[in-house]
């Protein structure tokens, strides 16, 4: 029984190979010698007619035997070299490696503190709305109750386009547009914009960016603005932020208001914790204060009213605020003219 | 406007410290800018006594001198030829510094010990005399310090005026506002006394008018009579004789010293004196000056000339208020003197005005000539006419007492206009309404009294509280409290006072602003506008975001630029037209609203190439101002979305492929955008408007349905040199109101997803250079074939040197109803690869 014996010779032999055998292409070299079409097995099948009849069965059930051993052997080995291979690629992985980052963008400050002032004021109810830079003189002065040769217009230089048209000076002109438009209260509005003077110094640039609030309707009172301005400012800065009212003077408002919040790098203290412990001598941002001037409202002069048609018994309120500003408390931000610059190595710090 | 507080407190008790005043007033509107001690330096230095003075032995022009500073005696060498024994002199000891920086040490000076300074008027800062020592009151005690002698122990408070409040340009403004806050009572002075200024001097008074009058009446020299009521509402005038210009009294010099002023002479500064105090401008005329007896108001003559104070011919419109003699004007009124009348150290004479001008008129010849003066600040802002008249006199009687002068008997007066206080109806419950407070009605009379208001119930009390909308249940004194209401006439000195509003802010102000109460308003929305679309706002602020989204970093540059950038670029249009000029810019770099955001985007590179940046991806999201004569503002402003790419497409480089930015990148962005906002898919063709847009090449088109979008291209080398860009620069331009009508229009709808699987087939020409790609798949889609779902481009094959090139499109077919048979795809193919063969004159 020859073929019988090198049938069982086989086993052996492709065990030491396996043994022998790194890799999966040694492997399947292998497996294509002892158990390809053309491998050893094959080819001691292929001599099957060599035995008597008798024999066959014996010869074929120990063939299978063979084969099934054979089978388990390499795929034995198989898996021992795929774990083996798995375990290696995992020893060279280098999760630490950099990634293939796609482009990242980002946003200017300025879009970033607009957005969220104006997203707060749209769910309070107020509509966003936008105007025209390049304004009339009686949007922007005359009908906010800023007469010709009034001493009140020094408080804003303008630029002007011709005699009757400026760039303008702030986002109040949107007052005038949004009632002119609307005829008649109710009306709640927001309006983010740039504005224009002629400054340019350490602490202003010629153009910046303002938002206009304006409320109008029955009954809106002073402690309205207070209370929709304190919302505001926490939400802005953080909920234990204080609110502070002080008089001051705007043409078109009347009471006018200036807003204060606490300083919020010495959270109204006026004073800074100094390095060594204790406190610093002073505060930097409020210059000891413990107040930020923050902006401008009051309530809507009755002229306004006037020159827009609406009936001087609506009540109604408005404020100013400069989004630098508030960017620039936000953020940290110490040069205002850092903004203009596009300088990436600040935007990019936006996301 | 600075504040002395020792000044202050001639008219008001006020007790307490600067800072506390200054509290007080910034929460009364009043806002505190700083708070200066002008005269603080003088407080180490002492008054000495000079008991012994010798001459040096080696310097002629040394004295050494023995001076008692009351706990020891100083040897100290002095150099002014004025030093004498006996004299009362200001000592500066070893070790204090004087106002100019200098420490004062112990030197010897010629061999003679010297441990002090005896100071002059020069080195304490006080003047400009620095001729001799300053020598002092000889009754002035040893020891004490020379700020206490000199009563110039003072605190000066900065406060920043609103230009509503032209009654606070002044000491009397800020005591009528102490009073009104603090309850304290206002004392005025009397005509001639002026309060204490320096140690035991007590209050120096030179009594009333009647001390100084003498001779004719004024009105025999000078007939007055102003011409235009308009411009002059009231005129008043004094003539002053035998005056001799000097030097100022210590009090005078000082007080003007120490809230900024500098001292003239003895006349002008009574003038300044009483600016200051009483915040009525005068003017003095040098009397012999005034030609024909005669002074009259009136605008000035057109084109008519007149030489000012500062040396500068004048040409004057009718606009400007002149004050003339009999032949012609002598005096731009309330702006500025005119040289011809000036008062010279010759003068003996004065003629003195106090009047009111129109606040406009004052303005706007102040502003077209650039004569800011503190006279024209205070017309401008409103003076008080019935405080005139106390200014005038009190002025008169100072100046005679400081210069010697008599004062004619009688006032010159035209009071054309009478002042006349509005009154103004005020309803409690409107106060209440507007405060959103409930107010109680005595304090509210209380506190308009105190402002100097005149009070009487008002009729229609009742009716007007209804319409006010009175808020519901907080009266604190029953019904009639509710409806109660006043007549109010304000005083003469708050022109800013003449409407109901004005009266609620006053009664708001002394309440405390900061005592109202936050309450969140409910808002009401009419329905209508609760519906609208989304506002551009939105819009712009969501391709800000797709900005952030597709890997570019958003920028803000300034809308203006100057001429010169977009000439360079070569922008049509000029300075006059189509551009829209500042007419007063800051700068020539600023002179032009920009009418594409190009030159903004290449100034943000330059920027960033500066700094060292290898990679750059920046878009601005801003208007465009063209100049349009159908606008209401002359200008259309149109959003425009502005894209700048330079340099390596990936700042990181490895693991990312190097390379650098190109038109395909700019394109993709383009492409991305559309897609982003569902636009039709966008079309990009070479423009043939080359010339209206220089700076690009190639300058590329970009048009959606028809719908110009914008333009994209690469900045011409030439223009982008300097800009210190090395590799190409590219550049794309969207009009965001076009982007934004498309958007509008887009309906998005579902569309069934395929049911059949598709059958691809990849086919490749063989091209000219010059025939554009786009063409080819167009020519593919023009054949109609029905089962052809798409054409893509996914191989592109350029040898070096080849005026041929290999282009792979992708054909995708797929039939709706069935699986197609593989034939039917390649017939097909074949028929479409035929087709484009014979049209085109390409090899497949």
């Amino acid at each position: 029984m020859n073929l019988i014996a090198e049938l069982e010779r086989l086993a052996p032999s492709l065990q030491s190979g396996l043994a022998r055998a790194s890799s999966l292409s040694e492997l399947e070299a292998l497996h294509i010698d002892f158990l390809g079409r053309k491998g050893a097995l094959a080819r001691l099948m292929s001599r099957l007619p060599e035995l008597s009849p008798g024999e066959r069965p014996a010869f074929g059930k120990a063939a299978n035997a063979v084969k099934e051993e054979l089978t388990a052997l390499v795929e034995r080995r198989r898996s021992m070299l795929v774990a083996e291979a798995e375990e290696s690629a995992l020893a060279r992985f280098d999760p630490s490696l950099p990634g293939r980052r796609p482009w990242t963008g980002s946003l200017h400050p300025i879009t970033l503190v607009m957005e969220e002032i104006c997203r707060l004021f749209n769910e309070l109810g107020f509509e966003t709305i936008s105007g025209p830079e390049v304004e009339t003189d009686f949007h922007n002065f005359e009908a906010l109750n800023f007469p010709r040769d009034h001493p009140a217009r020094d408080m804003q230089d303008t630029l002007f386009v011709s005699d009757g048209i400026v760039m303008r000076t702030h986002t109040s002109p949107m007052q005038v547009r949004s009632m002119l438009e609307r005829k008649a209260p109710p009306l709640a509005v927001i309006a983010p914009g740039k504005v224009y003077r002629r400054d340019s110094d350490i602490t202003h640039t010629p153009m910046f960016h303002q938002i206009e609030g304006l409320l109008v309707d029955k009954n809106i009172s002073l402690a309205h603005l207070r209370g929709t301005l304190t919302l505001f400012l926490r939400r802005l800065f953080g909920s234990e932020l204080k609110v502070r009212f002080r008089p001051s003077f705007f043409p078109f408002t009347e009471p006018s208001v200036e807003v204060d919040i606490s300083c919020i790098l010495c959270s109204g203290t006026g004073r800074r914790p100094s390095e060594q412990g204790g406190y610093d001598e002073s505060c930097r941002i409020c210059k000891s204060t413990g107040w930020l001037e923050i902006l401008g409202c009051g309530m809507i002069d009755p002229a306004v009213f006037a020159h827009v048609g609406f009936d001087e018994q609506c009540t109604g309120f408005a404020f100013g605020l400069g989004v630098e500003r508030v960017a620039m408390l936000k953020y940290g931000i110490g040069d205002l003219r850092m903004f203009f610059e596009g300088d990436l190595r600040f935007l990019r710090q936006f996301v | 406007m600075l504040l002395s507080l020792n000044w202050l407190r001639e008219f008001v008790p006020y007790g307490g410290t600067g800072e506390e005043l200054g509290d007080k007033l910034t929460m009364a509107g009043l806002e505190l800018d700083g708070l200066s001690r002008p005269y603080e330096a003088l407080r180490p230095i002492v008054v000495g006594h000079v008991i012994a003075c010798g001459r040096h032995p080696e310097a002629d022009k040394l004295s050494v001198c023995r001076v008692d500073v009351g706990d020891e005696v100083l040897d100290i060498v002095c150099g002014a030829p004025n030093v004498a024994e006996g004299q009362k002199v200001a000592v500066v000891k070893v070790g204090v510094t004087l106002p100019n920086g200098l420490t004062v040490k112990k030197a010897k000076l010629r061999g003679a010990p010297s441990h002090g300074m005896i100071c002059s008027e020069f080195e304490l800062g006080l003047s400009e005399e620095h001729n001799g020592i300053m020598v002092l009151d000889p009754a002035a005690p040893v020891g004490v310090s020379l700020l206490e002698q000199l009563g110039l122990d003072d605190e000066v408070l900065d406060i920043s005026v609103t230009p509503n409040r032209g009654d606070c340009l002044s000491v009397l403004g800020f005591a009528r506002e102490v009073s009104a806050l603090t309850g304290l009572p206002l004392g005025i002075p009397p005509l001639g006394r002026v309060g204490r200024v320096g140690r035991g001097s007590g209050q120096l008074d030179f009594g009333g008018i009647e001390n100084f009058e003498s001779g004719a009446p004024a009105a025999k020299s000078i007939e007055l009579q102003v011409l235009d009521p308009e411009l002059c509402p009231l005129y008043l005038a004094r003539i002053i004789e035998g005056a001799s210009t000097r030097r100022s009294p210590d009090w005078l010099r000082f007080r003007l010293q120490g809230v900024g002023l500098r001292s003239l002479s003895n006349l002008v500064d009574v003038t300044n004196y009483i600016l200051m105090e009483l915040g009525q401008p005068l003017h003095a005329f040098d009397l012999d000056q005034i030609r024909g007896g005669r002074v009259l108001v009136r605008g000035a003559d057109p084109g008519e000339r007149l030489v000012t104070l500062d040396g500068q011919e004048r040409e004057l419109l009718p606009s400007d208020i002149t004050i003339r003699d009999a032949e012609g004007a002598i005096c731009l009124g309330g702006v500025m003197g005119g040289l011809n009348s000036e008062i010279t150290a010759q003068s003996t004479g004065v003629f003195l005005e106090s009047a009111v001008f129109h606040p406009s008129h004052i303005r706007r010849t102040a502003r077209r000539l650039s004569l800011n003066s503190e006279a024209s600040y205070r017309f401008e802002r409103g003076v008080d006419q019935s405080g005139a008249e106390f200014a005038l006199n009190r002025a008169a009687v100072l100046m005679a007492g400081v210069s010697g002068a008599s004062i004619r008997p009688g006032v010159l007066r035209d009071e054309a206009r009478p002042f006349k206080a509005p009154l103004i109806s005020l309803r409690k419950a409107r106060a209440e309404a507007l405060l959103g407070v409930p107010l109680d009605a005595s304090f509210c009379e209380t506190t308009l009294k105190a402002l100097g208001c005149e009070l009487r119930p008002g009729a229609s009390a009742a009716a007007s509280g209804a319409a006010a909308g009175a808020l519901p249940g907080d009266s604190p004194s029953g019904p009639c409290d509710a409806e109660a209401a006043w007549d109010v006439k304000p005083p003469s000195w708050r022109s800013d006072l003449t409407r109901e509003a004005d009266l609620v802010e006053e009664v708001a102000r002394v309440y405390g602003v900061d005592r109202i109460p936050a309450v969140l308003p409910a808002i009401s929305r009419s329905l209508d506008r609760a519906a609208g679309g989304e506002s551009l706002f939105d819009f712009l602020s969501r391709v800000k975001h797709w900005g952030r989204g597709a890997g570019l970093h958003e920028a803000v540059a300034y809308s203006f630029v100057s001429h010169r950038d977009l000439d360079q670029l070569g922008v049509a249009g000029g300075p006059d037209s189509g551009r829209i000029s500042i007419m007063n810019p800051l700068s020539d770099e600023l002179n032009v609203l920009r009418t594409h955001l190009a030159p903004g985007l290449l100034q943000t590179l330059r920027n960033n190439l500066a700094q060292g940046a290898a990679s750059v991806r920046i878009f601005e999201v801003a208007s465009v101002f063209l100049a349009d004569a159908t606008s209401e503002t002359t200008a259309r402003e149109i959003p425009h979305l502005g894209i700048i790419l330079h340099g390596n497409r990936f700042e990181r480089g490895w693991p990312q492929p190097e390379g650098d930015l190109d038109y395909l990148d700019l394109k993709g962005i383009v492409e991305h955008f559309a897609q982003a906002f569902a636009l039709p898919e966008p079309v990009f063709s070479q423009s043939a408007m080359d010339a209206s847009l220089p700076w690009l090449a190639p300058c590329v088109d970009i048009v959606c349905n028809g719908v110009r979008l914008g333009l994209a291209g690469r900045v011409k080398a030439r223009l982008a040199d300097p800009f210190h860009a090395r590799k190409a620069v590219w550049l794309a331009e969207i009009d965001l109101a076009a982007a934004r009508e498309l958007h509008r229009g887009v309906r998005p709808r579902f569309c069934p997803l395929p049911v059949f699987p598709p059958v691809r087939r990849d086919i490749t020409f063989i091209t000219p250079i010059s025939l554009q790609a786009g063409a080819i798949s167009e020519a593919i889609l023009a054949l109609r074939v029905p089962i052809l779902s798409s054409v893509r481009l996914i191989d592109c094959f350029e040898p070096e040197n080849k005026a041929e090139r290999k282009l792979t499109f992708r054909l995708t077919f797929r039939h709706a109803q069935r699986t197609l048979k593989d034939s039917e795809a390649d017939r097909q193919r074949d028929h479409i690869a035929q087709s484009l063969e014979t049209q085109l004159g390409i090899k497949v």
